[in-house]
């Protein structure tokens, strides 16, 4: 099995420094979360710039050269509603490291994000959402098979999307967490990859708590199948424990050294 | 419909290490396919074969390898230039046997010295092979490597004991390349791999000697654990087993009961030499089956039939 793939959340552009960077056309702050991201062990990184209406498109093509050009191709994920940046974005991404990943399409106002996926050869997250929160684990399989379907019809091959089951805040929605990890359960089965949104399940627990509820869910959702977080990597707990239970999946071979690589 | 050949892709690949220098240098690794699969992708630079002579003169060996050597075997560089006009192998094996504390315990300074004759004497890449006594190996690596800088030799081999002054002086200090020696086991192979590219050591200065056995002699762990670093090299795409591999094979098997028994002791086995030779070849052959990406043999008839076995495969 592969390893687990780690999508560093950091350039987010709900972060006022990187809003400002952005507004800015100001690298340092950009190129530092990206370092630390990937120095805590990133794979992808996700390029967060809103919803850009008005520059999106040299937005977005401006930070995926920054990034690309600084760390060696690094592969992104590329994260707005703004259809036309995120072509403007994979018009200059350098795919040696990996295909961009749209981030991302849903079963409704966003499905035609899985046209622009597979117009240029792109992975996509797919959300099992249409409008609102689905009600339960049927929904969710419903969307994902109905995004699948859609896929397949234009031409995606279903190893390239990540299906997002939708993870939901504990503080307030605590029943449907086990809907969360039936669903890749069943997504696993069909063979599928999964994504998961984890820093919304700690949202508003306490600080000292975040890592913990992040970490464990992780683990479970891991055990699920899941496939692919999008996750603060400079978190060590939660790094430690996608690194733990990789190795216990034998998706990576144990080394008495190997929570430090 | 025609026929569409489904192809094995793996996403990891072998590094690709340079040994020796000038005309005759060769690569190991740089495949990204199991051994001979090559519709599948590139097998990289295939197995290499080298040939094993020692400092000392080999009392311990066959009557017929003395006597294919004769008075040359009295010193290795005679030796080692006769190896390479008459046989030529991709490297030769320089042991330092006579460096054990166990036996002549010769000194780290008569052995550096006898190895920088063998350099100049010949143009093909060296592996210089220790006692395996670890902190003899530790100085006679540190000497031997200070006295061959500018050769790219091979240290075989540093272990979890020794590896750090032999990693620093070896390719740190001397731009050499270091041997990673584990005892059969995946693990253990990749947690040195690790400490040694924590000295930052970068893995194409590496090859992996993850043990080795004679056939019959719990081999098929040796071939097992090859095969299972080259998955995970491969498939799993993890960089800290993605090194090449050196198998020692006549290390073992001439010291095994089937190489080393006397026809006087066993006539019944036939011709003693004949045994060793078969014995070096299977093994040879199982472990670059399995992945190895270079062997050490005793005897230029192994190292020949090994070479046409790979030339018939490739």
């Amino acid at each position: 099995m592969e390893r687990f793939l780690v999508i560093g959340e950091r350039i987010h552009c709900i972060s006022p420094v990187i809003r400002q960077a952005i507004a800015d056309r100001n690298s340092a702050p950009i190129l530092q979360r990206a370092k630390e991201q990937l120095d805590a062990g990133a794979v992808y990184l996700d390029l967060n710039i809103g919803p850009a209406e008005r520059d999106g498109e040299e937005v977005m093509a401006w930070a995926v050269r920054l990034l690309q050009e600084n760390f060696d191709n690094v592969p992104l994920c590329l994260d707005t509603a703004n259809k036309k940046a995120i072509e403007s974005g994979i018009k200059v991404y350098n795919r040696s490291k990996g295909k961009p990943i749209i981030n991302s399409a849903d079963a409704g106002p966003r499905l035609g994000l899985l046209e622009v996926a597979a117009a240029n050869d792109a992975m996509a997250i797919a959300l099992c959402a249409k409008e609102g929160i689905p009600t339960g684990v049927e929904e969710r399989i419903m969307y994902c098979t109905e995004m699948l379907e859609k896929a397949m019809t234009l031409g995606i091959d279903p190893m390239d999307l990540l299906f997002d089951p939708l993870f939901l805040v504990i503080k307030g929605m605590q029943d449907k967490a086990q809907e969360v990890l039936e669903t890749i359960r069943q997504i696993t089965e069909m063979g599928l990859r999964s994504n998961a949104g984890l820093s919304n399940v700690s949202n508003g627990a306490p600080k000292h708590v975040r890592p913990i509820i992040d970490a464990t869910y992780c683990a479970m959702a891991m055990q699920c199948g899941l496939t692919a977080a999008i996750v603060n990597p400079c978190d060590p707990r939660l790094m430690e424990t996608i690194k733990t239970c990789d190795m216990i999946k034998g998706n990576m071979l144990y080394a008495d050294s190997y929570l430090e690589l | 419909m025609a026929f569409k050949t489904s192809v094995q892709k793996y996403s990891g690949n072998v590094c690709n290490l340079e040994l020796g220098t000038g005309e005759k240098k060769i690569s190991l690794g740089g495949q990204n396919v199991i051994p001979f699969y090559s519709f599948d992708g590139d097998t990289g630079s295939g197995a290499k074969i080298g040939l094993e002579i020692l400092d000392i003169y080999p009392d311990n060996w066959v009557d017929e390898l003395k006597n294919l050597y004769g008075s040359a075997a009295n010193n290795a560089a005679e030796w080692a230039r006769l190896v390479e006009e008459k046989y030529s192998p991709d490297f030769i094996c320089l042991r330092l046997v006579g460096a054990d504390p166990n036996g002549l315990n010769k000194s780290v300074e008569e052995c550096a010295a006898l190895a920088i004759e063998v350099a100049k004497a010949v143009k093909l890449p060296l592996v210089i092979a220790g006692t395996q006594n670890h902190e003899k190996d530790l100085k006679l690596f540190e000497k031997v490597a200070e006295v061959l800088e500018g050769y790219n030799v091979l240290l075989l081999a540093a272990v979890e004991e020794n590896y750090k002054t032999i990693a620093a002086a070896g390719v740190t200090a001397y731009k050499h390349k270091v041997a990673a020696e584990s005892s059969v086991d995946i693990n253990l192979a990749k947690q040195l791999n690790i400490l040694i590219n924590q000295l930052e050591v970068k893995s194409e200065n590496i090859v992996m000697h993850v043990g080795s056995a004679a056939v019959g002699y719990g081999f098929e762990y040796v071939a097992s654990t090859i095969d299972r670093i080259r998955l995970a090299a491969l498939g799993q795409n993890d960089k800290t087993l993605q090194m090449p591999i050196i198998t020692p094979v006549s290390f073992d098997t001439w010291n095994v009961k089937e190489g080393a028994s006397t026809i006087e002791d066993t006539p019944e086995w036939g011709d003693q030499t004949e045994r060793g030779i078969a014995m070096e070849i299977s093994t040879a052959v199982g472990v670059i089956a399995a992945g190895s990406d270079a062997v050490i043999l005793r005897h230029p008839r192994s190292a020949q039939t090994i070479r046409a076995f790979l030339g018939k495969l490739i």
